[in-house]
């Protein structure tokens, strides 16, 4: 489904980035654990075609995703702010997405219903502006925009952070159903080894924007995680 | 405390990021408001004799003194449309022991201290040695130089009343204009003339050795109105309040452009853009003042034969809207362009949408500017070669344009005179804009063929107009091409 080759980038001469090859195939949760700087958020940005790779390309269902707009309808995604429109409310940001997805109305309404566990009462209904939500808020706000497009393919990055504990179980629940029910293909980063080996079958750890393991899930494998990091 | 207070305001304004960095934007600015302050020191010694072309027979002090309600007034509403509300931090000081009195002071006598609000003294004392001194001596021209002073003060406070108590309001400013417009038809028919109360008022101020107190007691009186105004409602967020959001949005509904599809949500999107900040609806205000700049011009004798002059005055006019926010296009979408790039949003659409919102801005800026066709054929003629060449060339450019300029544009935060995300780049766009029709039509007048020239211009703009695909086509590579660095540089938050 997703396919990278030779992709490397290079920030003044240095390397952040560096996989040769690497296939990540449909239905498949796929967790990116490293430290701060390790090459998570510009793997994620190069697979949304939001830098330039220095050399190699991304290709999604055999095509290339540079400078193309085909592969835009198939992919969810929610990296940071800029994902947000700030002087919306959530229901008008919801809409705005749901239009460009072509969804009617009904299914928006349909879908934010969906999603009222995860909101908990909060976020949808309000007049308050996106900005003045709390980053909790705005992550949950961003996270079900990436989903209203019931995409083939889920990016987030670092959607544990910021997140209450309650919301936190909500969405490992959530994503897990996904995965189950709709055989959604998900990217998820994340510095919490816990949540991450709990939503995802495979995980890839980056270091220095080198891939160093490679390994599907089993019950070893945060105790091999926690170990590989510990300093 | 309060010099305490002020040195911390100082050293915020010196310090904040990109003060230092915007080099270029600053020494625009400086040139321009150099230009300013030699004009306006000029303008108050050369003044005397241009009241005295306008109304002849009567003396210049007697014609100035009648016109300062009306610039009283006028100042008055600039500064409730552009002046920032002066706030403060209030979470750092609100744990010191600082008397809330104390801040409430500050905050209203701050204004007083900035520099710019005196730009109108530049003005005024070399026309109280030209026009005042004459005719009351020395310490009348002093005394007309305190109370220009406490009309400053009078306009300050008065504005920040007025707009802590009402916001701003478009409702209110078209009451206001409708007010104005009265006056103006009063004075007109001689029915009730402001313009001569003000004479005698202002006349008899200068003239007595105590005048100007009466001026300072308006100004003490608008500073207790505010203290007043604060006593009443004083919660500590209040301080920092700009204005209430609640209300605003959820206001806005775009039923009727949601019938173009995506197109359509892309421009209702900006215009929710445009109306719920303060520096794109600054500049909303801005560009419908600018509507009237052609009264300035059309009017009068000097510019009938100046044809470059003319055509320059109908481009700007009639593209007014384009002309002010082409400069921010896909810039300022910075803060959420990630969100664009990866949304089912092709960029065809895209470009499109931007193109549908400029091209919507010309038509309606040239629809409100046809009443200037009752200055004559030749004005309607310009007017419309402008027109064309606005919407057949200017749009492209300014499109085109548009990739250069990676800057991330912060709309949130901002005022009238805020520079941030402009870059040079901004001033350089306006040269094939203004100059090129321009010194077109300049050249061809010289041999009296100014209408060759805007056959040409008319028929370079249909052009822009009938190949607009090839052009946005164009367009779209570029903007592929440049994609990255846009993104990247709207990442950058200053």
């Amino acid at each position: 489904m997703i396919q990278a080759e030779n992709l490397t980038k290079l920030y003044g001469g240095i390397a952040v980035l560096n996989i040769p090859a690497i296939t990540i195939t449909e239905g498949e949760s796929f967790g990116l654990v490293g430290n701060n700087g390790a090459g998570k958020t510009t793997f994620f940005r190069l697979i949304l075609d939001l830098i330039e790779a220095s050399s190699g390309e991304v290709c999604i269902d055999g095509e290339k995703v540079a400078r193309r707009d085909s592969w835009k309808s198939k992919v969810g995604s929610f990296l940071d702010e800029s994902f947000l429109i700030d002087f919306l409310t959530p229901d008008e940001y919801f809409a705005f997405t749901g239009k460009v997805y072509g969804k009617s109305e009904g299914d928006v309404a349909a879908f934010l219903e969906s999603m009222k566990e995860f909101f908990n009462g909060e976020i949808l209904g309000s007049k308050k502006l996106i900005r003045d939500l709390s980053k909790g808020n705005q992550k949950k706000t961003g996270i079900a925009a990436a989903l209203l497009s019931d995409p083939q393919i889920l990016i987030l990055d670092e959607p544990f952070t910021a997140l209450d504990p309650s919301s936190q179980i909500r969405l490992k629940r959530m994503l897990n159903e996904l995965k189950g029910s709709r055989k959604m293909t998900m990217l998820i980063s994340s510095h919490d080894l816990n949540h991450v080996t709990e939503v995802c079958d495979r995980i890839v750890v980056l270091e220095k924007g080198v891939v160093v393991r490679d390994t599907h899930t089993t019950p070893d494998t945060l105790k091999e995680l926690e170990q590989y990091f510990a300093v | 405390m309060y010099t305490q207070l002020l040195k911390h305001y100082w050293l915020k304004s010196v310090r904040a990021p990109g003060y230092y960095k915007n080099l270029i934007v600053n020494i625009f600015v400086g040139i321009t408001m150099l230009y300013f302050l030699v004009f306006f020191v000029f303008l108050g010694f050369i003044l005397p004799r241009i009241l005295e072309e306008v109304v002849p027979g009567v003396d210049p002090s007697e014609t100035f003194n009648g016109l300062l309600i009306y610039m009283v007034i006028l100042v008055l509403l600039m500064r409730f449309l552009f002046q920032p509300l002066s706030t403060i931090n209030l979470q750092s000081y609100q744990v010191l022991p600082v008397k809330r009195s104390y801040l409430v002071n500050y905050l209203l006598i701050r204004p007083l201290f900035n520099p710019a609000n005196y730009l109108s003294l530049c003005f005024a004392i070399p026309f109280s040695i030209s026009g005042i001194g004459p005719v009351y001596g020395p310490s009348g021209a002093f005394r007309f130089i305190l109370i220009i002073i406490f009309l400053v003060w009078f306009d300050t406070l008065l504005a920040s009343y007025l707009k802590r108590r009402f916001g701003s309001s478009i409702a209110g400013i078209l009451l206001f204009l409708a007010v104005m417009a009265g006056v103006g038809v009063l004075e007109y028919f001689g029915i009730f003339s402001v313009f001569g109360q003000s004479q005698q008022f202002f006349g008899l101020l200068i003239g007595q050795p105590l005048g100007w107190t009466v001026i300072l007691l308006f100004a003490v009186a608008a500073f207790l109105i505010n203290k007043g105004f604060f006593a009443r409602n004083y919660y500590p967020e209040e301080f920092d309040r700009k204005v209430t959001r609640k209300q605003q949005a959820g206001r806005q509904n775009f039923t009727f452009m949601q019938r173009f599809g995506k197109i359509g949500e892309m421009i209702a999107l900006i215009m929710k853009l445009v109306l719920r900040h303060k520096r794109t609806k600054n500049v909303l205000y801005s560009s419908l003042i600018f509507l009237f700049y052609g009264l300035l011009f059309y009017p009068n004798e000097i510019y009938k034969e100046n044809d470059a002059m003319l055509i320059f005055i109908a481009i700007f006019v009639t593209g007014i809207g384009m002309i002010l926010f082409g400069q921010w296009i896909i810039n300022w979408e910075g803060s959420y362009f990630d969100f664009l790039m990866t949304r089912d949003i092709d960029t065809q659409s895209y470009i499109r949408a931007n193109y549908l919102l400029l091209m919507s801005l010309c038509i309606g800026s040239f629809i409100l500017t046809t009443p200037y066709f009752l200055f004559g054929k030749e004005i309607a003629i310009n007017h419309i070669v402008a027109f064309l060449y606005n919407a057949g060339v200017n749009i492209h450019v300014y499109l085109f344009g548009a990739t250069y300029n990676s800057k991330r544009l912060e709309l949130s935060k901002g005022s009238a005179m805020n520079m941030q995300g402009v870059t040079y780049k901004n001033f350089i766009v306006v040269i094939p804009l203004l100059a090129v029709p321009m010194g077109l039509v300049g050249i061809f007048s010289l041999f009296s063929a100014q209408h060759i020239a805007l056959l040409i211009l008319a028929t370079v703009g249909l052009a822009g107009i009938i190949f607009r695909k090839q052009l946005l086509e164009i367009t779209e590579k570029q903007f592929l091409n440049r994609k990255y660095i846009l993104c990247e540089g709207f990442r950058k938050i200053e």
